[in-house]
C-alpha cells in the first residue's frame, strides 16, 4: 500500500503498458496455433485449412518410412509445445508417437481437440480378422495409410476444421471460409479425376507394402501382390520369384509400384523380369518435386498411373 | 414388374384364343399346338428382357460405385477403443564361449550382475511386462525378469512404476515417476538390456552400476517449452540398490540430477547429449565379488552421455549409423574390506573412471554391425588394500566387442558377438556369443 501511494501515476501507467505489452505477446502467441504433423499430408492438410492461423511442423519427410522414426529430442520439444497433433493413426505411429504424448503437451492427450488422428474418421480397410504374427507386422486396426483415396481427404478435411474451432474459436469464421475453399476446390478436384476411371480398372499392381491400399481401392486396381514377404518383412529371393509367378499367370504387365521410402531392389529385379521399369509414386506430400501439395500428389500420381 | 404383366397378358391372350377357337369349331389338338407356339414365342421374349434386365442392372451397379464415390463412400468409422494393457514377453537366450576360465576386473568389486555371463547354453532375463495407462493422469508399467540365478530360477523385479501423464494438470511437460524403475541416468540404464545393440553391457556398466541402477524412489521431469529439445530432473532414491546397499531407510539414500539436451541436424540426423549425478551413500555396506568386498560410505557417480543418429538415405528403416557414448567419475569417500585377502576396514577416498564408445551401422535392412570399445581407470589405493581385489595392479581393465546382429522383424534378432576382455593384467578372455533375443506380444514404442 505505502508503495503504491508513493509510486505514483507515471510508473503505474508504466506497468500498464508492460502488462499490455505482455498480453498481446500472449495473444500474439494465441494466434499461432502450433500442430504437429506426423507425416507431410496432414501438414499440408492443416496448413490448407488452419492457413495464417497455424504454425504447423512435420515429424516426418517423405523420404521416412512413418512406421520407423525414432521419438526424437526434437520431436519431444515439438510435442511440448504442441497445441495439436494431426496424425493417420491405425497403428501407424505406435513405435514413437506414445512416447510424445507422453511427453507432450496436456493439450495434446488422447480425448482432447488437439488429438486428431485421421483413421478415426474414414472407413478404415483390411481390418484383420486373423492377429498373428507370424503374418507379418499387420495393425489390428487396420490399414492406416488412408490418405491416398481423395474422399477420405474430404471427411478428414471437415473433421479437422471442426477441431480447429474447438482449439482456437476466435477465428471460427476464417476457418470455417477455409475449409469451404478447400472443399469446393477438392471437389472439382475429384470430379476431374473421376472423369476417367475406366483406364484404371483395366491395370494391375504391384506394390511393395500395402501402403497404396486406399489408392488401389478408389481407382479399382487389380494388386497382384507385395515385394515385402509380409508386412514388415523384408523381401527375400524366394518370394520374388513366387511373385514373379504370380505376375506370368495373371498375363498382364503390371506396375510396379515404390514410395520414396521403399527399398527398390526387389522392384528393380521384378522391373528386369517383366521388362517394364518401376514406377516410383510420390505416396505423400513432397514425394516428388512435383508433388508441392495434395492437389499436385493425386495429379502426379494419376498421370504416372496411366 | 414389367415381366409379370407380360405372363399375365400371355394368359389371359391364351385363354381368349382357346374360346375363341372352341367357338370356331377347330381340332383341339390344332388349338394346344397354336397356344403352345404362343407359349413359347412369349417365353422367348420373357427370356430376351430378363437378359436386358439383368445387363441394366449390372451396369447400374457399376454406376452407383461411382455414384457413391463421390457421395463419399467412406463413411465414419465408430471409434473402437480396446481396453488394452499392452502385455509382452521378451525371450533371451544365449551360448557362450569364453577362453578364460576367470574375469575378475582389476581394481574393481563387481557384483553379481556386473559379472561374466554363464558360459555354454544359457538362458538370459526373460521378461515379462504389463504397461498401460492407468487413467488420464498415471500410466503404471511393470516389468518382472525370471533369471537363473545360482542353479535356481529367481524372478526379479526390474520395474514397477507409476508415471504421471500430461493431464495431470500441474504444468506442461512435468513428469512424475515414482516406484521401482531404471532411472535416468546416461544412456543405457533406462533401457531394457534387450534392447541393447550389444550381448552384454559396456565395462562401466558392469562395475559402476551392477549393470543397471533400478532402486526405489521418485523422480521428477521437466521438459523446458524451448523449441531446443531440454529437459531436466531429479529424483530421491531409497539408497538399496548398487551403487548403494543396507539402507535403513531413515532419510533418503541417494539422490540425482539430470539435464538433457537435443536437436537436429538437417532431415536425417539427431543426437542428444545428457549429464547426470547419482549421490548417495553406501550405509549399510555395497557388497561384491560373492560379498567378500564390503564398501561402506559416500559413493558418487557422474556421467555424460552422448547419441548420434544418422540415417543416410533419409529412411532409417534402410540405413542407419549410430554413434554412443558415456563416461563416469565415481567419487568414493569410506571403506573397504575383502574377507577373502584379510585386510579389514580400509579407508578409501579416491576417484575412478570407466567410459564406453560404440557405433552401429545398419547396411541392410536386416543386418548390422557394431564396435564398441569400453575402459575402466580404477582407483588409488592405500597399502592396506594391496594385494586385495581392489588393487589393480597397474592394470586398466578394457573390452573390445564387435558385432554382427540380424532382425528379421521389428520381432526378432539374432546376435553374434565376439569380445576381447583384458579385464585384469594375467587374462586374455576371447569371448563368442550368440544371443536370440525375441518379443511376444505387444510392443511399445522405444525411447530415442
Amino acid at each position: 500500500m505505502h508503495i503504491n501511494i508513493k509510486i505514483g501515476k507515471a510508473p503505474v501507467s508504466g506497468l500498464i503498458a508492460a502488462l499490455s505489452l505482455v498480453l498481446s505477446a500472449a495473444s500474439f502467441a494465441a494466434d499461432n496455433i502450433n500442430i504437429l504433423a506426423c507425416e507431410p499430408e496432414w501438414a499440408s492438410l492443416a496448413e490448407e485449412l488452419g492457413g495464417s492461423h497455424v504454425k504447423v511442423f512435420s515429424a516426418t519427410h517423405a523420404k521416412q518410412n512413418p512406421h520407423f522414426i525414432r521419438a526424437r529430442p526434437s520431436l519431444i520439444s515439438k510435442a511440448r509445445r504442441a497445441d495439436m497433433i494431426m496424425c493417420s493413426g491405425a497403428g501407424l505411429e505406435a513405435g514413437w508417437l506414445p512416447i510424445l504424448i507422453q511427453k507432450g503437451s496436456s493439450r495434446i492427450q488422447p480425448g482432447k481437440p488437439g488429438y486428431f488422428l485421421a483413421a478415426d474418421f474414414v472407413q478404415v480397410l483390411e481390418i484383420p480378422t486373423v492377429l498373428d504374427r507370424s503374418l507379418g507386422d499387420i495393425h489390428p486396426e487396420g490399414n492406416p495409410h488412408v490418405h491416398l483415396n481423395p474422399h477420405n481427404i474430404l471427411i478428414i478435411a471437415n473433421e479437422f476444421t471442426k477441431r480447429l474451432i474447438r482449439v482456437d474459436g476466435n477465428n471460427q469464421a476464417s476457418y470455417t471460409a477455409l475449409n469451404e475453399a478447400f472443399t469446393s476446390k477438392w471437389k472439382a478436384a475429384i470430379e476431374k479425376w473421376e472423369q476417367d476411371l475406366s483406364g484404371y480398372k483395366n491395370l494391375s499392381m504391384v506394390i511393395y507394402h500395402k501402403n497404396f491400399s486406399y489408392l488401389i481401392d478408389w481407382l479399382g486396381i487389380n494388386l497382384l501382390g507385395s515385394i515385402e514377404v509380409k508386412p514388415g518383412i523384408p523381401p527375400t529371393a524366394a518370394h520374388l520369384e513366387e511373385l514373379l509367378g504370380v505376375i506370368r499367370n495373371s498375363n498382364s504387365t503390371p506396375i510396379i509400384a515404390v514410395t520414396p521410402y521403399d527399398a527398390t531392389k526387389g522392384a528393380e529385379w521384378l522391373s528386369g523380369k517383366i521388362n517394364k521399369t518401376y514406377v516410383t509414386l510420390p505416396y505423400t506430400v513432397g514425394g516428388d518435386e512435383q508433388s508441392k501439395n495434395l492437389f499436385d500428389l493425386f495429379d502426379r500420381t494419376l498421370a504416372l498411373l496411366k | 414388374m414389367r415381366m409379370n404383366t407380360r405372363l399375365w397378358l400371355t394368359a389371359l391372350l391364351s385363354l381368349i384364343f382357346s374360346t375363341h377357337a372352341t367357338a370356331g369349331g377347330h381340332d383341339l389338338k390344332a388349338i394346344k399346338a397354336e397356344i403352345e407356339s404362343i407359349k413359347q414365342v412369349y417365353e422367348s421374349r420373357i427370356a430376351e428382357l430378363e437378359a436386358k434386365v439383368k445387363s441394366m442392372e449390372a451396369s447400374a451397379g457399376e454406376k452407383s460405385v461411382v455414384a457413391a464415390q463421390s457421395q463419399n463412400i467412406p463413411k465414419k468409422a465408430k471409434q473402437v477403443k480396446r481396453f488394452n494393457p499392452a502385455v509382452s514377453v521378451v525371450l533371451n537366450g544365449k551360448a557362450s564361449s569364453f577362453s578364460s576360465p576367470e574375469s575378475e576386473f582389476a581394481g574393481f568389486s563387481v557384483s553379481h550382475e556386473g559379472e561374466r555371463g554363464r558360459e555354454g547354453l544359457g538362458l538370459g532375463e526373460s521378461e515379462f511386462n504389463v504397461a498401460a495407462n492407468v487413467d488420464n493422469k498415471f500410466y503404471g508399467s511393470l516389468t518382472a525378469a525370471i533369471v537363473r540365478e545360482e542353479g535356481e530360477d529367481k524372478i526379479e523385479l526390474e520395474e514397477a512404476y507409476l508415471q504421471t501423464l500430461p493431464d495431470l494438470g500441474i504444468a506442461d511437460g512435468l513428469s512424475i515417476k515414482a516406484g521401482k524403475a531404471f532411472w535416468t541416468l546416461g544412456y543405457m540404464n533406462e533401457h531394457h538390456a534387450h534392447t541393447d545393440d550389444f550381448a552384454d553391457r559396456p565395462l562401466p556398466y558392469r562395475a559402476f552400476l551392477n549393470k543397471a541402477y533400478n532402486d526405489d524412489g521418485i523422480e521428477v521431469s521437466y521438459v523446458l517449452p524451448t523449441d531446443f529439445y531440454t529437459e531436466i530432473g531429479g529424483g530421491v532414491f531409497r539408497g538399496d540398490d548398487f551403487p548403494f546397499g543396507g539402507s535403513d531407510g531413515e532419510g533418503i539414500g541417494a539422490f540425482s540430477a539430470f539435464a538433457r539436451f537435443g536437436s537436429d541436424i538437417g532431415d536425417n540426423q539427431s543426437w542428444r547429449l545428457g549429464g547426470y549425478a547419482l549421490i548417495g551413500e553406501a550405509k549399510g555396506g555395497r557388497t561384491g565379488n560373492e560379498d567378500t568386498v564390503t564398501f561402506i560410505g559416500d559413493s558418487d557417480l557422474y556421467a555424460v552421455d552422448f547419441r548420434y543418429t544418422y540415417a543416410p538415405t533419409g529412411n532409417a528403416r534402410e540405413r542407419e549409423w549410430i554413434v554412443q557414448g558415456e563416461s563416469f567419475w565415481r567419487s568414493e569417500d569410506g571403506t573397504y574390506e575383502d574377507t577373502n585377502a584379510g585386510t579389514g576396514a580400509v579407508a578409501h577416498d579416491d576417484t575412478s573412471v570407466g567410459w564406453y564408445a560404440q557405433t552401429v551401422y545398419k547396411f541392410h535392412p536386416a543386418w548390422r554391425a557394431g564396435f564398441r570399445y569400453s575402459e575402466l581407470e580404477s582407483p588409488d589405493i592405500l597399502a592396506g588394500l594391496n594385494g586385495s581385489a581392489l588393487d589393480g595392479r597397474n592394470h586398466d581393465p578394457r573390452s573390445f566387442g564387435a558385432m554382427v546382429d540380424y532382425t528379421n522383424s521389428e520381432f526378432s534378432r539374432i546376435r553374434f558377438q565376439w569380445n576381447n576382455n583384458k579385464l585384469n593384467n594375467q587374462t586374455t578372455d576371447n569371448q563368442f556369443m550368440i544371443q536370440y533375443i525375441m518379443s511376444v506380444g505387444a510392443h511399445g514404442a522405444h525411447k530415442y
